[in-house]
């Protein structure tokens, strides 16, 4: 077995057909109105995912789907990082022995998740493979150094796990859905712990290498605005999940960290907007 | 716009826009698929299709001149609709069939007097919208297109309430064939 | 205590320090320096184990092994822990030092059984752990458990009986997940093949703690037992 995995090479049974941010962003369809330059309403509607949407239902099978794979992408992460660096005191691509622990710990809160996910699924009518995978969580498990690996799926994809997982708790508690609300406050709880077990380790490996710890907050910070799907998370009413900044602060993050994410958040939206205007130009249609 | 005719099927179809930019859709394949429908509902009327094909979201609703055999009826539909999710911005024929489907019989049911009290589908209420899709989705189930019931009992809960009577109340109208509207509004 | 009912004078506490149905004894196979070898044999293989299950899960496409692997993982990782907090309480104050394989073939063993890859290879990645490895440890851990001191081992005993209950679990799953996956004869044929090839190795090797893993091969010590 190799020690690096390529993201191409995940594996998967037929039903799954993956794609990537790249080819995401090709796609020069939008549901926001690219003409509102600040948080304006779109469409005349709220974008939020919550149960008066006229496609609640779809959207929130959809976003389950989307939780379901980036579990499946998260254990296969986990179980990478357990695997992939040998044992030692953090330097020099060495990862210490109970990190590699917490790594297959996490592993194994990760397949719970899918398990979870998967019976969600069948709950709310999708089918295993419904929606394309995007497979850009992965990506981010993909770096050689195992701090990066933390900073992306630690702190950067779990912690976009607590704010969807609390939009999807809420969700559930406002259509009265106990079976999702009950299962979205499980998944929160080792969420937040996994956000933890990151930004602890983070700290901890790279108490006297300071370097290393900036370009690690550096590539969190890259991830995190690629974890903003071009602003489907946002404080803005056009976004449909927010940051849960109270179990973002549970799980570490400082104040400033979470401004910071919200700021990116507002400027991914933008940035999508601009993208799709210039889409827009190109192929002549009417916005 | 793209004029069909299927051989079998005496509704013409006409699909708006006739060439997709955003989307990898062929507009006379949705209007073979609306025409085959139509046959099946044994609908004659002329029929416009109008895709919004610059949103990913998957709105669909119906509008019909009058409850005439004559009268156009139009079916919009938002591009994700159509879609294959497996594969975004390419066309799906079963979706389309579902999507298109649900709203044809709509237009179908219009034609009934006893649904002349039906508002037009985009003042529906969240639950009326709802009733009304469990009882199409039902018979669409019937007529053999690929149907997901566990996906509408869903939509059903949601906007009834996670119980056993209102799993009644969608079971009722999954399995009803010749409702008026009062019956859809009320649950079957 | 003020409310103490109040003892007869004839009333006796005195009782024997083992109850007549405790018969636990003293003697045991293993001296704590043999032990600490066998559980820096236990850390080491247990490791390998969880590492290459870690590995495996983004390797294979059947959606329910990924998730069997993920489990697992994390089962042999706290087996790990457990032998690595042990190892100082044996007087290895540096538990690196006994965190190794028990001999050469064990090594070349663990390198042949994570060695397939490629997804079409999840009944050779099974058979591995859940044929192979797994049985060995099972015989392993109830030899040790068997045979070392009941009472000045009892700690190594408790975490034996929590692994053990594991090991059983995790065998039948990937068992049953084998049973499930080898339908065909050339499926048999491919089991068949990666079984007596990993199982040469695992003979060579004489099991996780080398040739006296379960007492029948040369015991390499006997030191300390009574």
């Amino acid at each position: 077995m190799r020690q690096f995995f390529p993201v191409e090479d995940l594996a998967r049974d037929e039903r799954f057909v993956q794609t990537n941010m790249a080819e995401r962003m090709k796609d020069g369809r939008t549901a926001i109105d690219v003409e509102k330059t600040s948080s304006a309403k779109s469409r005349g509607a709220s974008k939020r995912l919550t149960p008066d949407r006229h496609d609640a239902s779809d959207a929130a099978r959809g976003l389950m789907h989307g939780i379901m794979v980036g579990e499946i992408q998260a254990l296969e992460g986990a179980g990478r990082t357990a695997h992939d660096f040998a044992t030692g005191d953090g330097t020099n691509d060495t990862v210490p022995f109970e990190l590699k622990l917490d790594m297959a710990r996490q592993a194994w809160d990760e397949a719970r998740h899918v398990e979870i996910s998967a019976k969600l699924s069948d709950w709310m009518g999708t089918e295993l493979g419904e929606f394309a995978e995007n497979t850009v969580l992965f990506e981010a498990a993909c770096s050689n150094d195992p701090i990066l690996r933390l900073a992306g799926v630690n702190r950067a994809l779990e912690g976009l796990a607590i704010d969807v997982f609390t939009q999807m708790k809420e969700f559930g508690d406002i259509a009265g859905d106990p079976y999702l609300e009950f299962c979205e406050d499980w998944m929160l709880a080792d969420e937040v712990t996994h956000v933890k077990m990151g930004s602890d380790w983070l700290r901890k490996v790279t108490a006297n290498d300071p370097d290393r710890r900036t370009k690690a907050l550096e590539f969190q910070q890259v991830v995190d605005k690629l974890f903003s799907f071009g602003g489907a998370r946002g404080e803005s009413e056009e976004s449909s999940f927010s940051l849960a900044k109270r179990f973002r602060e549970l799980a570490g993050f400082t104040d400033d960290e979470v401004d910071t994410i919200s700021q990116m958040d507002h400027e991914a939206l933008e940035e999508r907007k601009e993208a799709v205007r210039k889409y827009r130009e190109r192929v002549g249609a009417d916005a | 716009m793209s004029d069909v005719t299927a051989t079998h099927s005496t509704a013409k179809v006409t699909v708006s826009p006739e060439e997709f930019a955003f989307v990898k859709y062929d507009a006379t394949e949705i209007a073979t698929i609306v025409a085959e429908l139509a046959e099946q509902l044994g609908i004659a009327n002329p029929i416009r299709v109008v895709v919004d094909e610059t949103t990913p979201l998957a709105k669909v609703y119906e509008e019909i001149d009058a409850a005439s055999s004559d009268a156009t009826i139009t079916l919009h539909a938002e591009s994700g609709a159509l879609e294959d999710r497996k594969h975004p911005m390419s066309f799906s024929p079963t979706g389309a069939r579902e999507s298109l489907g649900r709203i044809l019989l709509r237009a179908h049911d219009r034609m009934r007097t006893d649904f002349a009290d039906a508002p037009g589908d985009l003042d529906l209420t969240l639950e009326q919208n709802a009733a009304w899709d469990t009882y199409c989705a039902g018979r669409l189930a019937r007529m053999g297109v690929e149907t997901n019931q566990q996906r509408w009992r869903y939509n059903h809960r949601n906007r009834f309430g996670f119980n056993d009577d209102v799993d009644e109340m969608f079971d009722r109208l999954w399995s009803s064939d010749d409702l008026g509207w009062a019956d859809v509004a009320s649950g079957g | 205590m003020g409310n103490a009912p109040v003892r007869s004078d004839t009333e006796s506490t005195a009782r024997a320090p083992f109850a007549p149905w405790d018969r636990r004894d003293i003697p045991g196979s293993f001296s704590v320096e043999e032990t600490a070898r066998r559980v820096g044999n236990y850390k080491w293989t247990e490791m390998k184990l969880f590492e290459a299950l870690g590995g495996w899960v983004a390797t294979v496409p059947e959606l329910d092994v990924k998730m069997r692997l993920g489990t697992h993982c994390y089962h042999h990782a706290w087996h790990a822990d457990l032998w690595h907090k042990r190892l100082p309480e044996l007087r290895e104050m540096k538990p690196e030092r006994l965190t190794v394989p028990a001999n050469e073939a064990m090594e070349r063993f663990i390198e042949a059984m994570t060695e397939p890859e490629a997804p079409e290879l999840t009944i050779e990645k099974l058979v591995g752990v859940y044929r192979v490895l797994i049985p060995r440890f099972i015989a392993a851990y109830t030899y040790h458990r068997n045979n070392t001191s009941e009472i000045t081992d009892a700690p190594t005993i408790r975490s034996i009986n929590f692994i053990l209950q594991d090991e059983f679990d995790d065998w039948r799953d990937g068992e049953m997940l084998l049973q499930s996956l080898i339908t065909t004869p050339e499926h048999v044929r491919r089991a068949a093949e990666q079984q007596a090839t990993l199982e040469a190795i695992m003979v060579e090797a004489g099991g996780i703690t080398g040739a006296d893993s379960i007492g029948t091969g040369v015991t390499t010590t006997t030191e300390g037992g009574v």
